[in-house]
């Protein structure tokens, strides 16, 4: 169980001078709210086994309004949580009690598009989605693709450093990022890189991506934008066991291909997600892979015959390359509303996101077999079999509190076994709060003082998204800046 | 999702109906993306999510509506957009639904809501009445601007008189029950739904829609009895006079069944369509024999789309030259999730049919929507109407008179989908529709 | 990623440091910014080997020390390569070529041609291993090609010019190499024409992977005579022979200019690209890198009176070469700000190394951070102390 620490009794105390103060800070009335019934569904992010009432919820439509919060709650050592679409599926948007969530939801439109220099400038609450939306017509695109980028917004995606399934050619957030408008703890709005590549100075950008909150508020991004490839096709193939698949996984990398995507799904995700997106996947097989490769049509085929020879030394039990747009699309489908699909045969799951190296997974994939069946729950993996960031999804009756806690330590127990094979926590979601206690696994702990010495260079009195990220301790332990 | 009801509270059917929708939602938050308020408003208590969240503790705690769930379940549409968005299948139109019924059971609204919402619950329904209030309306119309202050009620009241058309038409003679024979060898024999507020708003597209079937092979009836669906009253929650309506409807077309058969009740307001449907579920709690006349009638319920590429249809004129933008009425894309019939049908007459952006947002219509809710009502018509000119067409077709009446108005005719197809296969060319090109 | 002795002994030295310390690889970019008032050196000469290649997974884990071109002969035999084409500046800067050490190429974060489609040498650092200021040995990420666990500090101490950490160990991503490579090249255009010819191919479907313009004087220090005395733009394809081949076709018949270059002259000219071996070599010169948006690359170009140079990054990056003075450092940095982007002085007598900023300088409040988190990794300041900015 995730425990929280107990909230400040004086900001408890101060709660309506809080919410007198966040009135002041933004301008709509309807962008602070204090009543316990309207700030209910804020409670919760994308992991809702994890729930607390937050003191109260801020709803900036700029940055300057973010900044006038951020002084306000300096001034007063008021904690805050900042939130995007609430999608995090480690709880990195789960409020404290004491502490104001800044929901950055208003913060929705494109600042600018600059197609001859390939970047565009939008606030934190765009969508993944809506970026390339906003520039598709031009035929361009933002890369990275988490399996939530319908919702999940771009400000949520630079702190998370999120990936998806096409991260194996086009990297992580990290790597499709030009500048960041920051809210630093203080109140200061700060430009960190711009339009162009690489810092001169200390990476800033690189820091600040992926760091769930703790360091900065981000406002505005400024995201590459790439060209589409001129199209794109998937093919499926399905194997009679784990190891098989596996080992097909091998041979494409060791062949020089890097296809665009490489998915993997076992038995139980492939008929959860088949059920829902109707995409046609082997209902027959124990593991599947999704293959997508890029470029012209003639390319295209020439790829896929090269995969195709790659797979069939490995005796698929089928092969299927997609013959159309709209079979490419279902096939997606399927895999990106795996999460969801799972819902519709299990009231609820709980969705890891270890790392291990690619060759580990038969290995690993059985013994989460194993502990499935000692904890009596079933388990469906989702695999980025090309950069080996596993999705064991557990699932669990959340209505029967035995059966959560048995899922969360099942979890853990993975997640553990990732570090121990080579691998690491989490690949994409976050630490959190979810993963926060199981640190100690991967990092010594000067290393971990070390983080968090870093942290305290930035936020040095820990307002910033309180308990993620760092295992509890006492606020007087914790470094103070140098 | 966890939930926390007692077994007591799960003894009664409705609640536990919303407790199967809750377990099944897993709490990820696609919905949001595609849900209109959210979009406008930012706020997670303005998401589907959030909506659902707020139900989820009000209906736990056995706690009357608060004036914070009404804000927030009043402002939203029903477009069920978030239900073609999510992946886990949550039901939640169900949800909403019994939200709207507990809501009306346990608030008492301001006097000046509940006269509103009373008079348009009693007078939409019953066209007659509705028309005699919308000529009411065109006489005071010009005095909407005297209307002072951005209250609430003010601006509801403008809203509404700025929704009444400058021209009512007169009765239809043909209005009320009757039987249309098909012309040629009966194919089938089908019952229409005449509707309320569409027979009197635009008498037209039920002719046309005669007109075409008829001409198809298929015998009509108009069924004595039978008239609004139900849903105006259902979505503002009033559960007694909505069910009302709905069985008498049932009731109607059951006589018609015994009587001679019906392969189909055909509707061609979308909005109605999804109730219809609905009507099974409705009376799951009724009697065995009730419910299963409510079913009977729901499985035999089919957009008009629907019927005409179950059964074919040919145009007999030649191709008209002209762009139609397609506006996917919500009811039909996300209510009944029908998406490619009206479409193909369209091309199939010779329309050249394009798709605007954000074709799954609402265009604010929603039943009573823009009288209840004129803000966001209009913020959504201004995004729809800039998003439909993008595409450049000559003309908008829609599948839903409240669509059709709220992009009215503009620059560009705003016609129902079987009109254009009627006008193809011999009948007449819709009004304001431009002559071929 | 394992402890070694070599790497214990580093932690012991810079414990038991009490005057500041010149963090040295192979000394080949001790030319590079300020220069550093040091009591002493620390080397990592000792850290040298591959220690975890695995072509299948994509990663391969070296100690800092290693010569950079023993990886990559690695690699190659294995059919891969660096992603981020890291340059050989030896020629340029004039130090002993072929020496440079891995941990030299990522404490700079030094890429190539490809950084403008493939990243820089920063987005490809999966994991270090380094000794902090306090002495101690910290790692951060790991040999797993995706990991968001903890502050990424990879990113913080690569280009961090060793003054928060000495790297120890690098574990890299990599990739198979291509198969073959082609160029488009263009005679003749001006620094603008070039820019938007440039922009077109990059924002084409055809992944294109260089995007260089050099002009007559520097175009003449290529090893492949190309344009006879006029400017070159180069645009360069890498992929399976077979869709070089058809891309490099397709993207010349769009642009309507250009002759396509076949693999081994494009092998050959990229690398001198790559080397920066277009510019004069430094001998008393001062050398400027420039950071900007490509479209305002030509501009940085002109506004700098008697240095030379050419345009990388599809534009984005300006090499340029000068009087070693602090009338074209002030220049080149008021291109730079107008231009909203960044310099780096890569090269210049330690004179004017001191006198300038040889990056831009941090806005107060930035700076401040900046004091804090090399307070927080270095707290007695000992770690090449004044390196990037003058008293940090």
């Amino acid at each position: 169980m995730i425990t929280l620490p107990d909230p400040k009794p004086d900001v408890l105390a101060r709660r309506d001078a809080v919410i007198a103060g966040l009135r002041a800070a933004v301008a709509d009335a309807e962008g602070v709210i204090g009543d316990p019934i309207s700030l209910k569904p804020y409670e919760t992010d994308g992991l809702s086994a994890y729930r607390q009432m937050p003191l109260a919820v801020a709803l900036p439509e700029s940055t300057e309004e973010v900044a006038a919060i951020m002084r306000f709650c300096h001034a007063n050592g008021v904690r805050v949580v900042p939130r995007g679409a609430g999608t995090s599926l480690s709880g990195g948007a789960l409020p404290m009690a004491d502490a104001v969530v800044v929901g950055l939801m208003r913060m929705n439109q494109i600042l600018d598009i600059n197609y001859a220099d390939r970047c565009a400038t939008v606030q934190a609450g765009v969508t993944n989605i809506g970026i390339t939306n906003a520039v598709s017509d031009e035929g361009f695109f933002y890369a990275p693709d988490p399996s939530s980028q319908l919702a999940c917004m771009i400000g949520g995606n630079v702190n998370m450093n999120s990936g998806g399934a096409h991260c194996l050619k086009y990297g992580v957030t990290a790597n499709n990022l030009l500048g960041l408008k920051i809210v630093t703890v203080d109140g200061e709005i700060l430009d960190i890189g711009g339009e162009h590549l690489d810092a001169a100075g200390y990476d800033w950008l690189g820091l600040l991506t992926g760091s769930e909150g703790q360091l900065a508020l981000v406002t505005e991004i400024t995201v590459r934008i790439l060209r589409s490839p001129e199209g794109a096709r998937a093919m499926l193939a399905g194997f009679a066991s784990n190891e098989i698949a596996g080992a097909c996984v091998d041979s494409i990398i060791s062949s020089g291909i890097i296809p665009v995507a490489l998915e993997f799904m076992d038995r139980p995700a492939i008929h959860a997600c088949e059920a829902f997106a109707h995409a046609g996947y082997p209902l027959d097989a124990e593991a599947m892979l999704i293959i997508e490769v890029e470029g012209s049509v003639a390319e295209q085929d020439d790829l896929l015959a090269r995969l195709s020879a790659i797979c069939n030394r490995h005796n698929p039990m089928s092969l299927k390359v997609s013959r159309s747009v709209e079979e490419s699309l279902a096939i997606w489908k399927g895999r990106k509303g795996a999460f969801g699909a799972i819902g519709r045969i299990s009231p609820d799951y709980l969705c890891m996101d270890g790392v291990i190296p690619t060759s580990k997974l038969p290995d690993v994939l059985r013994r989460i077999q194993e502990m499935s069946d000692s904890y009596g729950l079933k388990v469906a993996n989702i695999f980025h079999a090309g950069d080996g960031n596993l999705h064991p999804l557990i699932m669990f009756d959340a209505n029967d509190p035995t059966s959560f806690h048995k899922a969360e330590t099942f979890g853990a127990e993975i997640l553990k076994l990732c570090v121990e094979v080579g691998g690491c926590l989490t690949g994409e979601h976050g630490v959190g709060v979810e993963k926060r206690d199981l640190m100690p696994f991967q990092f010594a702990e000067h290393e971990l003082e070390q983080q968090r010495r870093i942290k305290s260079a930035f936020d040095p009195d820990w307002l910033l998204n309180p308990s993620k990220v760092f295992p509890l301790r006492a606020p007087a332990a914790l470094p103070r800046a140098a | 999702m966890q939930t926390n009801f007692t077994e007591s509270q799960l003894a009664d059917p409705d609640t536990a109906v919303a407790n199967q929708v809750l377990r099944s939602c897993v709490h990820c938050g696609l919905c949001t993306a595609t849900c209109p308020t959210f979009q406008l408003l930012g706020d997670e208590l303005d998401s589907p999510r959030g909506r659902i969240y707020l139900i989820k503790d009000m209906l736990e705690t056995n706690r009357p509506a608060t004036e914070e769930v009404v804000l927030h379940v009043d402002r939203c549409l029903s477009c069920l957009s978030c239900m073609t968005t999510c992946p886990s299948g949550v039901h939640y139109m169900h949800l909403v639904d019994h939200a709207r019924a507990y809501i009306e059971r346990t608030y008492r609204r301001p006097l000046a809501e509940r006269l509103i919402r009373g008079v348009l619950g009693w007078i939409i329904p019953r066209p007659r009445v509705f028309r005699l209030a919308l000529a009411g309306a065109r006489l005071v119309a010009p005095l909407a601007r005297l209307i002072p202050g951005q209250s609430m009620l003010a601006r509801r009241l403008r809203a509404m008189l700025a929704l009444a058309p400058a021209n009512v038409p007169g009765p239809d003679p043909n209005e009320g029950p009757r039987l249309y024979p098909a012309s040629g060898p009966r194919k089938a024999r089908v019952a229409l739904l005449a509707g309320c507020a569409q027979q009197v708003l635009a008498p037209e597209i039920n002719a046309a829609t005669i007109r075409l079937l008829t001409r198809l092979g298929c015998e009509v009836v108009v069924a004595k009895g039978a008239g609004c669906c139900g849903s105006l009253n259902h979505h503002m929650g009033q559960h007694t006079p909505a069910m009302t309506l709905a069985w008498t409807n049932i009731e109607a077309w059951s006589r018609e069944i015994d009587k001679d058969g019906l392969d189909a009740v055909v509707i061609n307001a979308s909005g109605c369509g999804t109730t219809v449907k609905d009507y099974g579920f409705m009376f799951r709690t009724e009697p065995a024999a009730n419910r299963n006349k409510a079913e009977l009638i729901s499985g035999l319920a089919v957009d008009i789309t629907e019927l005409l590429t179950r059964i074919g249809y040919t145009p007999t004129r030649p191709k008209p030259g002209l762009t139609v933008a397609y506006h996917s009425a919500c009811s039909l894309q996300h209510g009944q999730q029908i998406t490619n019939e009206p479409k193909a049908l369209l091309r199939k007459a010779g329309f050249r049919v394009v798709e605007p952006a954000e074709g799954h947002l609402c265009c604010g219509s929603a039943g009573t929507y823009n009288m209840l809710q004129p803000d966001i009502a209009t913020r959504l018509r201004t995004r729809k109407l800039r998003n439909i000119a993008k595409t450049k067409p000559d003309l908008v077709a829609a599948g839903n008179i409240g669509c059709i009446t709220q992009l009215s108005g503009d620059a560009l005719p705003v016609v129902h989908t079987v009109a254009l197809l009627d006008w193809m296969a011999g009948g007449p060319r819709p009004e304001g529709v431009p002559c071929v090109a | 990623m394992i402890p070694s002795e070599a790497e214990a002994a580093i932690a012991r030295q810079v414990a038991a440091a009490r005057e500041p310390l010149l963090v040295r690889g192979a000394g080949t970019k001790f030319g590079m910014l300020r220069p550093v008032q040091a009591a002493s050196e620390i080397t990592t000469e000792g850290l040298t080997g591959i220690t975890l290649y695995a072509p299948k997974e994509l990663i391969i884990s070296a100690r800092a020390g290693t010569p950079l071109h023993e990886i990559e002969s690695t690699l190659a035999e294995h059919g891969q390569h660096l992603i981020a084409e890291p340059p050989d500046l030896s020629l340029l800067l004039g130090t002993a070529a072929n020496t440079q050490t891995l941990g030299g190429v990522v404490a700079t974060n030094l890429s190539g041609p490809r950084r403008v489609a493939w990243g820089a040498m920063r987005d490809h650092v999966m994991g270090i291993r380094a000794v902090t200021g306090r002495g101690e040995v910290i790692h951060s990420g790991g040999r797993v090609l995706k990991n968001v666990t903890g502050l990424d500090l990879c990113k913080l101490l690569t280009g961090s010019h060793g003054t928060l950490g000495i790297i120890t160990e690098i574990t890299l991503k990599v990739l198979p190499a291509p198969e073959a490579v082609g160029t488009i090249a263009i005679p003749g255009l001006n620094a603008e024409q070039a820019v938007a010819v440039l922009s077109a191919a990059l924002g084409s479907p055809y992944g294109v992977s260089g995007a260089a313009w050099l002009p007559a004087e520097a175009a003449a220090r290529l090893p492949e005579p190309i344009a006879a005395g006029r400017s070159v733009t180069l645009i360069r394809i890498e992929d399976f022979a077979t869709s070089v081949a058809y891309r490099t076709e397709k993207l010349r018949g769009e642009l309507s200019a250009g002759e396509i270059l076949d693999d081994t002259a494009s092998r050959t000219l990229w690398r001198a690209v790559r080397d920066v071996r277009a510019l004069p070599t430094a001998n008393g010169d001062g050398i400027w890198r420039v950071s900007v948006r490509p479209s305002a690359g030509p501009g940085v170009l002109r506004a700098v009176e008697g240095a030379t140079g050419y345009l990388d990054w599809g534009g984005g990056l300006v090499w340029l070469a000068g009087p070693a003075n602090e009338t074209t450092h002030r220049a080149i940095e008021a291109a730079a700000r107008a231009a909203a982007g960044t310099w780096t002085l890569m090269h210049a007598p330690d004179s004017l190394r001191n006198a300038v900023d040889v990056v831009p300088p941090e806005s107060a409040p930035l700076a401040a951070i900046s004091r804090r988190v090399k307070g927080a990794m270095d707290p007695r300041g000992i770690l090449n102390p004044g390196r990037i900015y003058s008293g940090l």
